[in-house]
Parts: structure tokens; C-alpha cells; sequence
């Protein structure tokens, strides 16, 4: 064994405080450089969305142009999605799920860090677009052909062609990532973890894994078929020669909403840790819990047209998707009242992790409310393309997914890096993000109601219109101050030192990633207990008090 | 600290809902006040939703209160375990079972509502025939007997007005609240809607779909107005004045009302806008300039429409350069 790792580290500039992270195939140090990186990014699209709602707190505007407008809008959509909140779950995947089945480092350490530097590429491509031919992309998110084609006024110049570049190399490095988790998952468990005793949040990001690698082809597809109508002049989505730009919206949402899913399934599992160790019980029903994330991932890849009620489908397919989308939220509900189960007749202590976690039910049981108002079709053709569903999946994306990941952040960051970040501060960042949140969001239901589309710049109407939108853009001010609060934590707990020293198991939690110590080692553990139940720790504990009587 | 959380968190509630409640009647939950047929029977689902939406909120959030209240620490050490209790099949039953009553609730309704929402009336032997196009920037309509108009539409009231929606550029979305729910304006693919405005009045909308820069411009107007004035409409005032809709629907848009200059060059002194062959090519060709490019926008409009526009160019926009340097702008 010595004389193999001499071989493999035969020189020391790997373990330069700079050097050691470029060449590192750790998983934590790759999570840790996914969860940075996503943060880095989650500040860059928070002040494109601090620029939005200047521009709209007041009406006739002037404060952005119109054509940076709708740059501002498209890298806002995509930096949050695929720069933010997918890659920082996978940052928590790469660090959690090692740990947490017992395991070493992942199955392929090399393959893993590839994902990273192509995930930091594939965010730099996008965000050096700005500076392309024309600008960064501006037809949106989703990039609708014919907006998105290359005609002269549509999207010209490279900011568009810089999207599609990015798209591709960030799909390749969530597949990557996913092939990665999968094999991890699948082989490298310690001995005693069956499938029932697996961590919820390692099922999470097991069908966070599948949906992955059978959404994403569907939007490389997609976007390989606009590239070439840009580039090489074919015409899939060009009406006027023979394409079909429906084809376009099936194939994008084919993908979109299943990524609906993979950004709010390993959140999931983050809440259906937090809550059972802040309530010192166990979850209420791990199989329920288990069993309907399983089941959201199948109903998730039959549900994409219900973007797609106004594009005349016709009757006989919008009911099919009303349905189908319906019945997602029946096992959506299980876990929602399964969490609140399981805080009853708890312990329940109220740290920043459990803050976030009992927010975030709050939160995203509204923002899948407001979803079944999108379900039935017909009132999908009020409320599509308004403010309204704007309002919808910030409640699900950021009162759910970024709840779930601040939560998830304060919870393991003592395992991360040895300290706990400040209780204090921590409560004034959930309490001003939590108050900021619904000053933003909650007027967008009443705007969209009002007959406020989505995606304009300015707009004439005072009166309520002005309110909501000033209320809304006030709030957004308050939420990027509790996000300030948070990097101070973070400057006072890393950098000054001032965080306190967390053992291996600060919260008394259930889970072997904190059987370790914290930060734990390279290969993570010596030896790994045999794994009796979904609680080793527990088990654990209560051996160890059992022999000390 | 830790004891005043939970109160807090039941006032913040407190108000929110209150605050919802309070402004419900005006604006607030409510749609904009529905003027059609369609409109009404949407809204009559909007408030079914509603009912049970806010049912189940209030439930979650109320329990989620409850428990955080009635089981927080109160100062007991993290050592200290809860009831070590999970599972219950007969309360998983409860809470998925229940769901699916609720949504099969609103799935009836919508069935029961959607023949009246999707299906003109079939009393409406005779519908209007209207053609909506959406262009980059602006609504263009086609009546049953050939007129055009431009960003409002002109209709009678209480008829039932069938729209057959199209565009040639990029996806727009009609959209008028108060008639109805959107319906996307595709290349290549002909939609259809209906309203049938109860009352007279003017509706306001406007595009639903990003479709350029100028998107948040591109609004639209549905004047419902007695027959008799529609049929005035129809035949004499929108031919008489096209051009005039032309140019402050479309041109203005980007030009300047006064074609001073704006997002796109000044033109008031440009000579071609007198020519009606170099407009016509411009206008349905598009230009790409070094500046920016300028959209097609009149490649449906006939040489009729060109000729309206140009003898409407030359009486109020067109100024020659020695002029308008001075009154242009």
C-alpha cells in the first residue's frame, strides 16, 4: 500500500494550496468547488434580477435599454438554472453521497472532475457571450425558434450561437455527472445499506441521476437542430421552408420539465434529512417518502405539454397533460404531509437548517398550488405567459429549491469545513430571504392576474400595477440583503476564523457522513459500521450508551 | 429568541392572508372582470381552483403553525428524543386518497366548463370571420369584407367573433383578458379563439409571447362597439385610414411619431418614404443595416395599403431636408 501511493503522488505541487484544488479528483473537493462556483453564479444572476426589478418598480422606465432587457432576462433564466441550481445539487451529490453510502470517493474520481471543468467552461462560454457579436442571447430561456434563428430580426450575431455552445457543454458534464452517481450508487454502498436503509437524499439523487440522462438528449437535440439551422443553413424550425417550430417547443419541454423536477428532487431529499434530525425522530414514512420521488420522476417525463396549452394542441392532448400533470401532485403531497408528520410529537429545534427546511414546506406548498391553476388548461390560457406563473415557479424554484440548498448548506457546511456557521446571522439571513421572498413573489400572482405578460420591459399602468410592482422590487432589495448577510457569515466564519469548531456530529444526526470527521479525511473513513437501518448513527449512539450503563 | 420565532412566523401568515383577503376585491386573487362567455366560464374554474387551492393552503400552513408551536424544544436538549413513531398506512391512505378526490373535483369542473370555453356558442349560426396576424410589432386584422385595421380590432357588440390567429414572423400570443385566454400566433400553423364581448367598451391586451425588442409594445385593443357603427367602421373609416394606422401602429413604433428617429433612423426627410416602389421594397423585404436591421413588417400588406401609406407619409410625416433639420425633431 505504501509503496502504490508513492508511486501515485511521486511529487508535492499537487498539494499546493492552489494547485491542490486544480488537480484534485476528490469528491469533496469537487463538490465544494461545484457548490462555490454555483454560488458565484447565483450572485451574478441575482443582480441581473435586482436589474429587472429596477427597471420594473416603476412604469416607463429607463433604466435598462430594451435590448439589454431581454439579455438580461435570457442569462438571468439560464445562468439560475443550469449555472446555479442544478450544478450546486450536483456540488451536494459529489459531496454527500460518498460519504453518506460509506464510500471512498466515487466511482469514477477523474470523470468526476471533468464534469466540474466543464460545467466551469460551459458558465464561462455563456457569461463571455456579453461580450460576443451582437450581444449575449436575448429570446429567452427557453430560446424559442424564430426568435432564436438567425435572421436578421431575430437573434444575429453569436450571443445566441454562445448559448447553444454552452448548453451543450453543460449537458455533457450533468451526463457525465449522472453516469457517475449512478455507478456510485449502484456498486459502492457499505456493507448492510440495502436499498431501505439508503439516505433519502441518496434517493434523490439516484432518480435525479435517471431523469438526467433521459431528459438532457432531448434538449442537446434540440439545440444541435437550432445550431445548424443558424449555422449551416438548414431549416428544422423554419416554417417558411418546410421545419415546425412546435417540433422545437415539444422537444425543449420534452426536456424542460422534467429539469422542473431535477432541480426540486434532491432538495427534497435534503428536507427529508433536516427535518427528522432537528425534529430527533425518525422521517414518518421513509417508504412513502422514498416510493413518491420515484414516482414524480416517472409522471415528470409525461407532463411537458402543459407548457405548451397555449400552441393549440387542441383539446384532446391538453386534457391528457392536465391530468397527467395533476397526478404529479398527489405524491408531491405525500411528501409534504409525510414532513409534516414527522415534526409531530418531535423535539423540534429551531437552527438555521430546520429555518430553511420548515420554509421551504411553507413556501412550496403555495408554489404547488398555484400549480394546479396551470394544470387546468383552461385557465393556463389566462394565466400562461403572465406574471402569474412567474410568481408560480419562484415559489417552487427558489422558495423551494434555494430554501432547500441554503438549508442544506448551513446543515453540512460543519462537515464541509469543520465550523458552524453563525446561528445568529443565520437567522437573519432565513428571516429577511423568508419576508424579502413573499415581497417579491406574492404581488407577481396579483400582477399576472391583472394582465401583466411576462418578459416586457416597461409598462404604462399606474395603480395597482405601480404597487405590486414597487412592493415587488422593494422585496427584492431585502432578499439580496439577506444574501449579503450570508456572505458575511461566511467571510466571519471561514476567513476570520471565528466559526466554531464542529465534532464529527454537531446536530446528533442520523447519517454516516457524520460518522467521519469534520472535514473528513481524503478516503473519507477507516472503516465503515455495519449498516443495520436508514439511521446507522443512531444505532451508533445508543450502542455506545448502552455499553457505557 | 427561539420562543418568539414560532409566534412570529403565525403573524407573518396572519397578515399575509389578511393582506390577501383584503385586497381580493380589487385586483388582488381576483381576474380581471371577464366580458365573454369563454372568459366567465374560465373564470368560474379560476374560482373552483381557488376554493380548494386556498382550502389545502391554509390546512398545511395552519398544521405546519400548529406543530411548530405545540412541539418546539422549549429549551429541552438536542439529546432528548422525540417519539421514535413512523409510519401509518392508514393515514398515507388519508393523504393520497384525499388529493385525488380534490383533483378529480377540479378535473370535472374543467370538463363540465371547457365545451362553453373552447366551442363558440352553437346558437351563433352567423360568426364574425377575423383574421389576427401578429408581426413584429403590431396586430393586424383582416375583416370578412377585406378591410384591414391595425392594433385595435373593431367589432360588434354581443356577436360571437371567430379569430383565426396566424403570423409570419415569430410566436406572438393573443392575449385580452377580459375575452378569453391566449392563443399562440405560430408561423407555419393557423390557430383559432372566439370571444363575444357582452357589453361595448374597449379591452385591452397585448402580446403574451417574447417576440423581440419591442415586445412589451405590442399591445392590443378590441373596440366592441352597435352594429351599425362596426359596418361604418369596416367600410369607410378603416380604409380612409390605413395609412394613417400604418404608420403610427408600425412605422412610429421604432421611427418616432413624428419619424424624428427613435430605435430606428430618422426618416422624416428620406425621400423614399415618398416612393411607393423603394418603400414597398423595403417594407416587405426588411433591412439589414449596419446599425440594426429593420423586421419586414408590411410582408402581408398589398400595394393598396403601400399607396395609402405613402399619400399619408407625404401630407404629415414626409419634411425635405432643408425643413426638417429645423422641425423635425
Amino acid at each position: 500500500m505504501a509503496a502504490r501511493q508513492e508511486a501515485v503522488y511521486p511529487v508535492g505541487w499537487k498539494n499546493g494550496r492552489v494547485a491542490g484544488w486544480l488537480v484534485t479528483v476528490d469528491h469533496k473537493r469537487i463538490g465544494i468547488l461545484y457548490i462555490g462556483t454555483s454560488l458565484a453564479w447565483f450572485v451574478a444572476g441575482g443582480i441581473l434580477a435586482l436589474l429587472m426589478r429596477s427597471q420594473l418598480a416603476t412604469p416607463n422606465e429607463n433604466f435598462l435599454t430594451k435590448n439589454s432587457y431581454n439579455e438580461v432576462v435570457t442569462m438571468h433564466g439560464t445562468t439560475m438554472i443550469f449555472l446555479v441550481v442544478v450544478p450546486i445539487l450536483a456540488g451536494f451529490a459529489n459531496f454527500l453521497v460518498p460519504l453518506m453510502i460509506g464510500a471512498k470517493d466515487m466511482a469514477f474520481p477523474r470523470l468526476n472532475a471533468l464534469s466540474y471543468w466543464l460545467f466551469l467552461l460551459g458558465g464561462i462560454v455563456l457569461w463571455l457571450s456579453w461580450f460576443s457579436k451582437g450581444g449575449a442571447a436575448h429570446a429567452g430561456w427557453w430560446s424559442y425558434p424564430t426568435l432564436s434563428e438567425n435572421f436578421p430580426w431575430a437573434s444575429p450575431g453569436h450571443g445566441q450561437d454562445y448559448w447553444i455552445l454552452s448548453i451543450h457543454i453543460l449537458t455533457l458534464s450533468s451526463l457525465l455527472g449522472a453516469i457517475n452517481f449512478l455507478v456510485t450508487i449502484h456498486n459502492m454502498r457499505a456493507p448492510g445499506m440495502t436499498w431501505m436503509r439508503m439516505p433519502l437524499f441518496v434517493w434523490a439523487i439516484e432518480t435525479y441521476a435517471i431523469l438526467l440522462l433521459v431528459a438532457l438528449p432531448a434538449l442537446s437535440a434540440a439545440v444541435t437542430l437550432l445550431l445548424l439551422d443558424r449555422t449551416v443553413g438548414t431549416h428544422f424550425f423554419i416554417p417558411s421552408q418546410g421545419g415546425n417550430i412546435v417540433l422545437y417547443q415539444h422537444m425543449f419541454w420534452f426536456f424542460g420539465h422534467p429539469e422542473v423536477y431535477i432541480m426540486v428532487l434532491p432538495v427534497f431529499g435534503m428536507i427529508s434529512e433536516i427535518i427528522p434530525v432537528f425534529s430527533r425522530k425518525p422521517i414518518f414514512g421513509y417508504k412513502a417518502v422514498a416510493f413518491s420521488t420515484i414516482a414524480i420522476a416517472f409522471l415528470s417525463v409525461l407532463v411537458w405539454a402543459h407548457h405548451m396549452f397555449t400552441t393549440g394542441l387542441g383539446v384532446g392532448l391538453d386534457s391528457f397533460f392536465m391530468i397527467s400533470s395533476m397526478v404529479i401532485a398527489v405524491p408531491t403531497g405525500i411528501k409534504i404531509f409525510n414532513w409534516l408528520a414527522t415534526t409531530w410529537r418531535g423535539n423540534l429545534i429551531f437552527d438555521t437548517p430546520m429555518l430553511f427546511a420548515l420554509g421551504f414546506i411553507a413556501l412550496f406548498t403555495l408554489g404547488g398550488l398555484s400549480g394546479i391553476f396551470l394544470a387546468a388548461f383552461p385557465v393556463d390560457w389566462q394565466l400562461n405567459d403572465s406574471y402569474y406563473v412567474v410568481a408560480h415557479f419562484h415559489y417552487v424554484l427558489f422558495g423551494g429549491s434555494a430554501f432547500g440548498f441554503f438549508g442544506g448548506l448551513y446543515y453540512w457546511w460543519p462537515k464541509m469545513f469543520g465550523r458552524l456557521l453563525d446561528e445568529r446571522l443565520g437567522k437573519w439571513h432565513f428571516w429577511l430571504m423568508f419576508v424579502g421572498f413573499n415581497m417579491t413573489f406574492l404581488p407577481q400572482h396579483m400582477l399576472g392576474l391583472l394582465g401583466m405578460v411576462r418578459r416586457i420591459y416597461t409598462y404604462h399602468h399606474g395603480g395597482l400595477w405601480e404597487v405590486y410592482n414597487l412592493i415587488s422590487s422593494v422585496g427584492s432589495g431585502v432578499m439580496a440583503f439577506s444574501i449579503l448577510i450570508f456572505l458575511i457569515n461566511v467571510w466571519q466564519t471561514q476567513v476570520a476564523r471565528k466559526g466554531v469548531r464542529a465534532g464529527n456530529d454537531p446536530w446528533l444526526a442520523d447519517t454516516l457522513e457524520w460518522y467521519t470527521t469534520s472535514p473528513p479525511p481524503p478516503e473519507n473513513f477507516d472503516s465503515v459500521p455495519y449498516v443495520t437501518s436508514a439511521r446507522p448513527l443512531r444505532d451508533l449512539r445508543r450502542r455506545l450508551a448502552d455499553e457505557a450503563t | 429568541m427561539r420562543r418568539k420565532l414560532p409566534s412570529f412566523v403565525l403573524v407573518l401568515l396572519v397578515a399575509l392572508a389578511t393582506a390577501g383577503v383584503a385586497a381580493a376585491g380589487n385586483g388582488g386573487f381576483a381576474p380581471i372582470a371577464p366580458h365573454s362567455p369563454n372568459a366567465s366560464r374560465i373564470t368560474d374554474a379560476y374560482w373552483v381552483v381557488f376554493g380548494f387551492a386556498a382550502f389545502v393552503a391554509v390546512l398545511v400552513e395552519s398544521i405546519l403553525v400548529a406543530f411548530i408551536i405545540k412541539y418546539r424544544s422549549r429549551g429541552r436538549s438536542r439529546a432528548v428524543e422525540g417519539a421514535q413513531v413512523h409510519g401509518h398506512t392508514r393515514l398515507e391512505l388519508i393523504w393520497t386518497v384525499f388529493p385525488v378526490l380534490i383533483l378529480a373535483v377540479i378535473a370535472a369542473v374543467v370538463f363540465y366548463e371547457l365545451p362553453a370555453i373552447d366551442r363558440e356558442p352553437s346558437a351563433a349560426t352567423n360568426p364574425i370571420h377575423i383574421t389576427v396576424e401578429g408581426h413584429q410589432y403590431y396586430w393586424q386584422f383582416d375583416y370578412p369584407n377585406g378591410a384591414r385595421s391595425i392594433g385595435t380590432l373593431h367589432v360588434p357588440a354581443g356577436a360571437v367573433v371567430d379569430l383565426k390567429v396566424v403570423s409570419s414572423d415569430v410566436i406572438h400570443s393573443w392575449w385580452i383578458a377580459a375575452l378569453g385566454g391566449k392563443i399562440q400566433a405560430i408561423p407555419g400553423r393557423t390557430n383559432h379563439t372566439w370571444f363575444q364581448a357582452n357589453q361595448a367598451g374597449v379591452y385591452h391586451g397585448q402580446c403574451a409571447e417574447l417576440c423581440g425588442v419591442f415586445h412589451a409594445s405590442m399591445l392590443a385593443g378590441v373596440q366592441a362597439q352597435s352594429l351599425q357603427a362596426y359596418h361604418a367602421y369596416i367600410s369607410k373609416t378603416a380604409p380612409a385610414t390605413i395609412g394613417q394606422q400604418e404608420w403610427s401602429g408600425v412605422c412610429a413604433t421604432c421611427h418616432g411619431n413624428l419619424g424624428q428617429g427613435g430605435y430606428g433612423p430618422a426618416i422624416s426627410n428620406n425621400t423614399i418614404i415618398t416612393q411607393p416602389a423603394a418603400l414597398a421594397g423595403i417594407l416587405r423585404e426588411g433591412v439589414t443595416g449596419t446599425a440594426g436591421a429593420m423586421p419586414p413588417v408590411g410582408n402581408t400588406w398589398t400595394d393598396g395599403q403601400i399607396a395609402a401609406l405613402v399619400r399619408y407619409l407625404k401630407k404629415n410625416i414626409y419634411k425635405p431636408a432643408s425643413l426638417g433639420a429645423t422641425s423635425g425633431g
